[in-house]
């Protein structure tokens, strides 16, 4: 099982999150459009395993940043739709600046170089 | 256990969500051009194991608190049933404090907390007029008083007098002796009472030569068997007919019933129709009753003092003679709500055994929470295995709660079960005093409180070992050995702390019960004043419309009393209208001035009218000068005899014997010629008043025949026998309907019995608090015995190494009784300071006995030191027996 993971970068702890939270923010969809949204957008590098894809949307529907809804898809399905509250609009605000700080440290420390050209 | 109403939609939303998934997947793979079947398995691989995407998605929702709440019920029960003497100790235990708090509680709720059955019950009083100066702090109306008093009043709707009357019911059926209420019309709408048929009296009504009658329920039913046409017909009343014209409904009591009228209740109510004499009855007949309605808007001390002003005009609408009197003696009306003078006197006596049986479930707590720290430290690796195992601090919290909750509820269950049979047997023992309503259900209100003093147990014996078990850290307990041992040292700690407090309260309840154990037994061995044994008394009321005449009431008893002094077995006989602690009146005469000049003002005594033998019968002694005899009366010298109490008030130093009173200021003088012993006529616990006896036969016929008192036609037959005086009962009626067989007899009592009922009040609290105390004594005893027989298994090792080193047997009993002994000693002196601060709140209910007794506290502290140290002898025993090798092998 583990080698088919292989080729693929493990998300973050806590990234995954944040990765939907993103995603919703362009509007409503659901999980499958989520994961194929993650995965296209990353160039194909990230695949999110549904393993913890549903479980984080469970999650985060269950702390109030998403909220869920069933609505029937253009071809006739019925599927479970995910969009952004209010308050999974402010997380998303507060743990995009929290990647954005923790993302410049590793950074800094990865190219010590161009710390020192700033 | 499975919750399939909700969860199921849930659950099937998730596959379906998995399953669009799918599907999506699938159908974007056929679009780039695989077979349906291809796109279908590659989706399904992609996915990976849909039902462990559904279980870790599932684990998100997290546990909902139906949920957990059932798991950790069902962990308790599985808990609890692993240790059945544990959990059956823990169930009855609380069962007994929860049962007890139940049974009190009905009572204190259907006497304190619930409302009369009347229209807004909290702007009705009780008024009174008072005499403070002349020896009368609170009596009942006047007629005359009552009528200025009301037109005089501006703090009342309305003001309705009432007063019970003891009458023959005749006609259909055996003649019955009932209680008929003559009442003011206004009465019932001020009550809010309706009739459940027919209608109540006019004002008009409310007049004399109007014999109008209103049923009772139980009245309606039991003479009437219930019929529906009863309105118009006629029914006998001291053998006049009085028409119905209503029937009242089943809850409908009034006046409430007291202790004067044996806790019965009227059975018909007549109109007060006050006559033009009883209107002219200034400074008489202080007895009727009166209720009055607060006008809405007026605060009871405006009423109050409102009331004190119209008093004033009372005092000057009294004729001149007698006018001084009650202004020096300060007349005044006393306004009392309603609720709070029924209930006034037993309110300490009912709060007293609440507190009690409070005292009791805390004790029965702290047991508990001292057998549930005991298991906790067995079941430390339980504990730490489910910590290991992921559940958090709350969780275990929370479980360990629910199992006391477990074990409450099932106490509260079982207790109420205790409490309804406890109940019936608590109210076949509660003395007239306390007046109950109707019925004592266990209303709703008394089950919430089963059910709130269920939880509020749970929480006081499982609080401290939950947080115990909760704060086990995985690491302590998976280390063996050293790190448990000192934290079963501190648990241990706390164990002795609620043996402490235990004992503590223990010792409360013991000195409070032994306290009313001597005050009862004081109170037994009060000389009455009388020998209460072989002698038997019968009430034999005439009716006054039938005996209407002097001469027909006075024959009439000489008669009777001439049959039954000569019965066989009939040492002597006698006759009054008052006996010894079964009602009294009061009246005021004025002792004939001292040789000092000082001026006699009126003074209250207590007096009895008599006939025959009755002092002899009684038992009460003579200590100077003559018995009174059938010559004594009408037309010759009147006389009277005093007790020794009058005596010493009136003519201090002087010889009583000669000496004159009369009755109020103007009436005929009246010689003393004999002193008799004190008689406690209103209670034993009663100070002791000045009496008077006076021969029934020199009676005025013309007072007789009016019979203001109400008295004069319903004589006491007293008659001493030779062997059981009970015995006698049947044929000292059958000498009464000889003369009269229509007569109803009531009252038929030993003054054994009489004197029983005296002290059923003090009784009642005597055996109820007596029985607490022991339950706690018991509770007491059974903690130090648990506590230490643990401290005894666990330190088993320990005393196997001491012994093994040499010490003797006595000297490792000795350790486990010192450490059994600590906890007791420093209990009972906490519980001492305690009880010495507490006791003073029962002052009332005790008599002859100080809050503080000596005696009483140093007595009850030996018995439970010697309780408590025999409940440690048996583990201390069991420590003294353990054989080093084995102990040692043990560990």
């Amino acid at each position: 099982m583990k080698s088919r993971y292989q080729n693929r970068i493990e998300l973050l702890q806590g990234t995954l999150d944040l990765l939907i939270l993103q995603t919703l923010q362009w509007g409503a969809q659901h999980g499958y459009g989520i994961s194929q949204a993650i995965r296209a957008r990353s160039g194909e590098a990230l695949q999110v395993d549904t393993g913890s894809l549903y479980p984080a949307l469970h999650r985060l529907e269950r702390q109030k940043w998403i909220a869920a809804a069933w609505k029937v898809s253009e071809n006739k399905q019925r599927v479970r739709v995910y969009r952004l509250t209010a308050a999974g609009k402010r997380q998303l605000l507060s743990e995009r600046s929290r990647w954005e700080q923790l993302s410049e440290a590793i950074a800094g420390i990865l190219n010590p170089a161009r710390e020192n050209q700033a | 256990m499975r919750f399939p109403f909700w969860r199921r939609s849930r659950q099937e939303d998730l596959g379906e969500e998995i399953e669009s998934h799918l599907r999506m997947a699938a159908r974007e793979r056929e679009e780039r051009g695989e077979t349906s079947r291809a796109a279908e398995q590659s989706a399904r691989r992609e996915f990976g194991n849909a039902s462990v995407v559904r279980e870790v998605t599932r684990d998100q929702w997290g546990r909902r608190g139906l949920e957990t709440l059932f798991q950790d019920l069902r962990y308790a029960f599985r808990m609890l049933s692993k240790s059945p003497g544990f959990t059956t100790v823990a169930v009855l235990t609380l069962a007994l404090g929860i049962g007890a708090n139940t049974a009190i509680f009905s009572i204190v709720n259907a006497v304190l907390l619930h409302p009369l059955p009347f229209k807004d019950p909290s702007r009705l009083v009780l008024l009174h007029e008072g005499i403070p100066k002349m020896g009368y702090p609170k009596m009942d109306f006047s007629v005359p008083d009552l009528a200025v008093f009301t037109r005089a009043q501006q703090s009342f709707t309305a003001i309705a007098a009432f007063h019970n009357e003891h009458v023959d019911l005749s006609g259909q059926g055996e003649p019955e002796r009932v209680i008929a209420a003559r009442v003011s019309a206004s009465l019932f709408s001020m009550l809010g009472a309706q009739p459940m048929m027919g209608r109540t009296f006019t004002q008009e009504e409310d007049a004399p030569g109007h014999a109008l009658a209103m049923l009772s329920y139980s009245l309606w039913q039991r003479r009437f068997g219930g019929a529906q046409n009863i309105l118009g017909q006629t029914i006998a009343v001291d053998r006049q007919p009085y028409t119905i014209i209503g029937v009242m409904p089943r809850n409908f009591v009034f006046p409430l019933p007291s202790d004067e009228a044996n806790g019965q209740s009227a059975e018909l109510w007549i109109p007060m129709a006050f006559t033009p004499v009883e209107f002219q009855d200034w400074g008489g007949s202080y007895f009727y009753g009166a209720i009055g309605r607060l006008k809405s808007g007026l605060t009871l001390s405006q009423a109050r003092f409102e009331s004190k002003l119209s008093a004033r005009r009372i005092i000057d609408s009294y004729p001149a003679a007698i006018g001084n009197f009650a202004r020096k003696g300060e007349l005044t009306v006393i306004v009392a709500p309603l609720q709070q003078d029924l209930v006034g006197s037993v309110r300490p006596l009912l709060l007293i055994l609440m507190a009690s049986v409070g005292f009791v479930l805390v004790i029965a707590c702290a047991n508990i929470a001292t057998l549930l720290l005991s298991r906790a430290a067995s079941r430390h690796e339980e504990i730490a295995v489910r910590t290991a195992l992921g559940a958090t601090r709350l969780r275990l919290l929370r479980q360990s709660l629910t199992e006391s909750l477990v074990l409450s509820l099932a106490g509260g269950g079982l207790g109420l079960l205790l409490a309804s049979w406890a109940r019936d047997l608590m109210l076949q023992l509660v003395p007239p005093s306390i007046l109950l309503p109707h019925q004592v259900p266990l209303s709703r209100t008394v089950l919430a409180f089963a059910f709130g003093v269920s939880i509020f147990s749970a929480l006081l014996f499982g609080l401290v070992p939950a947080f115990q078990i909760s704060s086990f850290s995985v690491q302590s307990s998976l280390r063996e050995g050293g790190g448990a041992a000192k934290t079963s040292r501190r648990r241990f700690r706390l164990q002795r702390i609620f043996v402490t407090a235990e004992f503590s309260l223990a010792l409360v309840l013991l000195v409070a019960s032994g306290l009313l154990i001597r005050s009862f037994a004081k109170l037994l061995a009060t000389n009455p004043g009388f020998r209460p044994d072989h002698v038997l008394t019968v009430n034999v009321p005439l009716p006054s419309p039938v005996y209407s005449h002097a001469v027909q009431v006075e024959n009439f008893y000489q008669q009777v009393l001439a049959k039954v002094s000569n019965l066989p077995g009939v040492q002597s006989a006698g006759i009054s209208n008052d006996l010894p602690l079964r009602g009294y009146e009061m009246v005021s005469i004025s002792p004939e001035a001292l040789a000092s000049g000082r001026t006699s003002t009126p003074q209250a005594i207590c007096q009895t009218w008599v006939m025959g033998n009755y002092l002899q019968t009684m038992g009460i002694p003579l200590l100077q000068g003559r018995w009174l005899t059938p010559e004594d009366r009408f037309g010759s010298q009147q006389v009277a005899l005093v007790s020794l109490s009058a005596a010493r008030n009136f003519w201090p130093g002087q010889d009583p014997i000669g000496k004159r009173v009369r009755w109020g200021v103007n009436g005929p003088w009246e010689t003393v010629v004999g002193v008799v012993g004190n008689v406690n006529q209103q209670g034993l616990d009663a100070p002791l008043v000045p009496q008077v006896y006076r021969p029934y036969l020199q009676l005025n016929g013309g007072f007789l025949e009016q019979d203001p008192f109400a008295d004069m036609h319903a004589m006491n037959i007293a008659v001493r026998t030779a062997n059981d005086s009970a015995a006698l009962a049947s044929a000292v009626v059958a000498q009464v309907h000889s003369l009269d067989p229509q007569l109803a007899v009531g009252n038929i009592k030993t003054m054994t019995q009489v004197l029983a009922s005296s002290v059923a009040a003090a009784q009642f609290n005597t055996v109820l608090l007596g029985i607490f105390a022991g339950l706690a004594l018991f509770l007491a005893a059974i903690g130090v015995y648990g506590v230490l027989a643990y401290s005894v298994a666990q330190q088993t090792h320990e005393i196997g190494i001491r012994m093994a080193l040499g010490a003797q047997q006595r000297d490792v009993f000795r350790l486990i009784l010192e450490q059994g002994a600590r906890l007791i000693f420093l209990g009972v002196a906490i519980g001492l300071l305690a009880a010495f601060g507490l006791t003073r709140l029962m002052a009332s209910l005790l008599y002859g006995v100080s809050p503080t007794d000596p005696v009483t506290f140093a007595g009850v502290a030996v018995v439970l030191v010697a309780v408590a140290l025999l409940a440690c002898y048996i583990p201390a025993r069991r420590a003294m027996r353990v054989d080093p090798m084995v102990a040692l092998r043990y560990e």
